[in-house]
């Protein structure tokens, strides 16, 4: 893991701070998005700098991350919701707040103070509130400067910073100041960003200082669990890991309290389930350096199985990993994803990789035709066929994937399924089987079962089957 | 008995040779990459050869119970050949593959400017991939190679304890011994170290930094050399603590360095399945 997985404090209003915090550490999670609140760490209480010690030292004990969070309903007003803002009246108590609350969170040894902008009023022009925004972010920054912990600026929908593009361009402005980034809220990207939330990641690079992570629809601003909208959850994962992300992921549900750890449980499930399988540090590293220098995946490519292991993606039913491959595949799929993002010329790379490699490389290149195939056709082909020409049940198995259903004549391509039923490969193997599968294969599997037959020998279960339901 | 066979050229030899080095304990090895007897042709011949070393031949070695890994390098004697110096710019790649626990055999054979190229940029290239080295020193004008060879190694900026000095005999064992490489002897039927002579250099330099292997290749040579030093220590009063650690710990120790060296027992895991790449070792049975 490069980055780690936490759930906010705002999803676990109805429990006591202290219990909130053991029923997220247990279920997993390794960090938390504290919201400072009236009943969680009060910023005006009278003993603050005592609770904040034991908050503190509960984190330790638990050996939870934390981030600070600054959306509380109505902390300071008790009337008017998340007034006052910094682009209202009364912008100097949210000032003050935030002053408050970067001195707990130096305190905490959190990683951040995460923050919005406000709802602009009615009746004060864009640009008014703009002027606003950015005398406040600037008074906020000048009063939190000796105390070391950043501020990540959270574009919210129908706020003044709304969009990452926004919130860019307010760190911009500012000269980019050393001690601000951006708080990106996922979901957010769904319902208002014009590009999906792995792309918003991408572009906010290494100013990304805070992530929440949950749900939503296209235009709609509700916090949904992981499933009920649309956010692609294992890109939005794969990107934080592939620029390199090292804090906080938390979930971001403020309107499921009232089920909060069954909530909880569901969401880490849910995120387990989509990390990239494949997450280790060595590879992360490795994709950055191919991206660098792409001539560097002539020697990164060797050694991927030593360094990130070899283990069969379905261990129970595919033990030898001839149907779905192994770790070591998907480690090698991803630096030749990232070498198909820089390499000027893929298809000859893909060639030498395979030509120069040994089994697994050559079962790793084979494989990860399915992802960079398309760019690079004519070399993809010529390989599949290279590896059709082997006895290697593995490196057969590998060839026969998706780039093969898409790419392969038919005749090698039927050749290749009687290969298979030969060798004794799971035709589970064979991607686009139903689709590709024709009168003429079924002749050939027909007429190789007449000859098994007529030497007194087996027919393999596999050549019945495919024979029974195609007709 | 246990035994490590740091030095071995099995790609030239039969299986009865892999089942005789099994009985005998041999449960480990090193191939390093050396020449073929007659010239190769082209840096592809060199491919096709390492891709061996790193394929067949581990598989073939599995067969028998025996972990193989190799060492690769282009050899001194074909440093000098334009058309085979090539390979050093495909070494790279071949050098983080599995298995591959050193850089050798390198050094040299006539002392020619062309293997001082050749020696120096490869002992670049260990510090580069983290190996090991394994240093061949000369058959001809042996101890002016071994000091020459000496000298490179301390300019190269490589540690003495990753460097390992190999055929060496009375006159060139002084030297290494005090330059702090790890000293090698190759014990043949005729030429360079017989085992008697093997256990006197062992009682006067001790057992520290001392490896002894077969060197057996294409020529007349004995893969059961490692066994038969091992009686013969044991014959001359060492006792089978030493035994394991010149036959064994010493080696493990030496390339262990790569963080490479597997020395699982092969039996069981998909090493020792019945072919490799489609292909057996067996005669008669499919495929």
């Amino acid at each position: 893991m490069t980055f780690r997985l936490g759930y906010g404090t705002n999803g676990f209003a109805n429990h006591r701070l202290g219990d909130a915090l053991a029923v997220i550490a247990d279920l997993g999670y390794t960090g938390v998005a504290l919201t400072l609140d009236h009943a969680h760490l009060d910023p005006f209480a009278a003993d603050v700098a005592r609770q904040t010690e034991k908050v503190a030292a509960r984190l330790r004990e638990l050996d939870l991350a934390v981030v600070v969070e600054t959306g509380a309903r109505y902390l300071l007003d008790p009337r008017r919701k998340h007034h006052p803002t910094l682009v209202g009246e009364d912008r100097e108590v949210r000032v003050d707040f935030l002053l408050r609350a970067v001195r707990i969170a130096a305190d905490l040894g959190a990683d951040c103070v995460s923050f919005w902008s406000g709802v602009p009023p009615p009746g004060v022009e864009p640009d008014e509130a703009w002027r606003r925004l950015r005398a406040g972010v600037e008074a906020v920054l000048d009063g939190a400067a000796g105390h070391g912990v950043p501020f990540g600026l959270e574009p919210e929908p129908g706020m003044v910073v709304e969009h990452v593009a926004q919130a860019l361009r307010l760190h911009a402005e500012l000269g980019s100041p050393e001690l601000l980034g951006i708080t990106l809220d996922v979901g957010h990207c769904v319902a208002v960003e014009p590009e999906d939330a792995a792309a918003c990641i991408r572009r906010v690079g290494n100013l990304l200082l805070n992530v929440q992570l949950d749900d939503m629809l296209p235009g709609v601003h509700e916090h949904l669990e992981f499933g009920e909208g649309t956010l692609d959850l294992p890109a939005t994962l794969g990107a934080l890991a592939e620029i390199g992300y090292t804090g906080l992921a938390a979930v971001e549900l403020p309107r499921h309290s009232h089920a909060a750890p069954e909530v909880a449980r569901r969401a880490i499930e849910a995120l387990k389930a989509a990390l990239p399988p494949v997450d280790h540090p060595w590879l992360v590293k490795a994709e950055q350096t191919v991206r660098a220098d792409p001539a560097s995946i002539r020697t990164l490519f060797p050694a991927v199985g030593r360094t990130v292991g070899r283990t069969p993606l379905h261990e129970h039913t595919d033990p030898l990993g001839v149907v779905h491959g192994t770790v070591d595949d998907l480690a090698r799929t991803r630096l030749l994803v990232a070498l198909a993002g820089v390499s000027e010329d893929l298809g000859a790379e893909l060639v030498s990789l395979y030509r120069f490699g040994d089994d697994a490389e050559r079962r790793g290149v084979l494989r990860a035709l399915a992802e960079v195939g398309d760019k690079a056709v004519t070399q993809g082909v010529e390989l599949v066929k290279d590896a059709l020409r082997t006895n290697d049940t593995r490196l057969v198995a590998a060839a026969l994937g998706p780039f093969a259903a898409d790419h392969l004549d038919q005749h090698t391509w039927r050749h290749g399924v009687l290969k298979c039923l030969f060798l004794g490969i799971p035709l589970a193997a064979v991607a686009g089987l139903d689709r590709r599968a024709d009168a003429e294969l079924l002749r050939m599997v027909g007429a190789y079962a007449d000859e098994r037959r007529a030497a007194g020998r087996d027919v393999p279960a596999e050549a019945a089957e495919l024979l029974r339901s195609e007709t | 008995m246990r035994i490590f066979d740091p030095h071995i050229h099995m790609t030239s030899r039969t299986t009865d040779d892999y089942e005789a080095m099994s009985r005998a304990g041999v449960r480990a090895l090193v191939e390093p990459a050396f020449w073929l007897g007659q010239p190769r042709t082209s840096v592809a011949s060199f491919t096709d050869y390492f891709d061996g070393l790193i394929g067949w031949e581990r598989f073939r070695a599995a067969q028998f119970g025996i972990r193989h890994h190799c060492a690769l390098a282009l050899n001194p004697k074909e440093a000098n050949d334009p058309r085979c110096t090539g390979v050093l710019d495909v070494l790279p790649r071949y050098l983080e593959k599995d298995g591959v626990v050193a850089v050798g055999e390198v050094g040299y054979d006539s002392m020619t400017p062309e293997e001082d190229e050749a020696f120096a940029r490869q002992l670049q290239l260990a510090v580069e991939h983290d190996l090991p080295v394994l240093v061949h020193t000369p058959h001809r004008d042996k101890a002016a190679g071994t000091t020459r060879t000496l000298d490179v190694v301390r300019e190269s900026g490589l540690p003495p304890e990753r460097v390992l000095v190999d055929h060496l005999n009375e006159v060139t064992v002084r030297a290494v011994a005090d330059s702090g490489c790890w000293m090698g002897f190759s014990i043949y039927p005729d030429t360079k170290m017989d085992e008697t002579r093997m256990v006197a250099v062992l009682a006067e330099y001790g057992t520290d930094r001392v490896l002894v292997n077969s060197a057996a290749d294409w020529g007349r040579s004995d893969p059961l050399k490692t066994y038969k030093t091992a009686l013969a220590m044991l014959d001359a009063g060492f006792g089978e603590a030493d035994v394991d650690k010149v036959l064994w710990r010493n080696p493990v120790e030496f390339y262990g360095q790569s963080g490479r060296l597997n020395l699982d027992d092969p039996s069981g895991t998909s090493d020792t399945s019945d072919t490799f790449a489609g292909n057996s070792v067996l005669r008669g049975a499919r495929p």
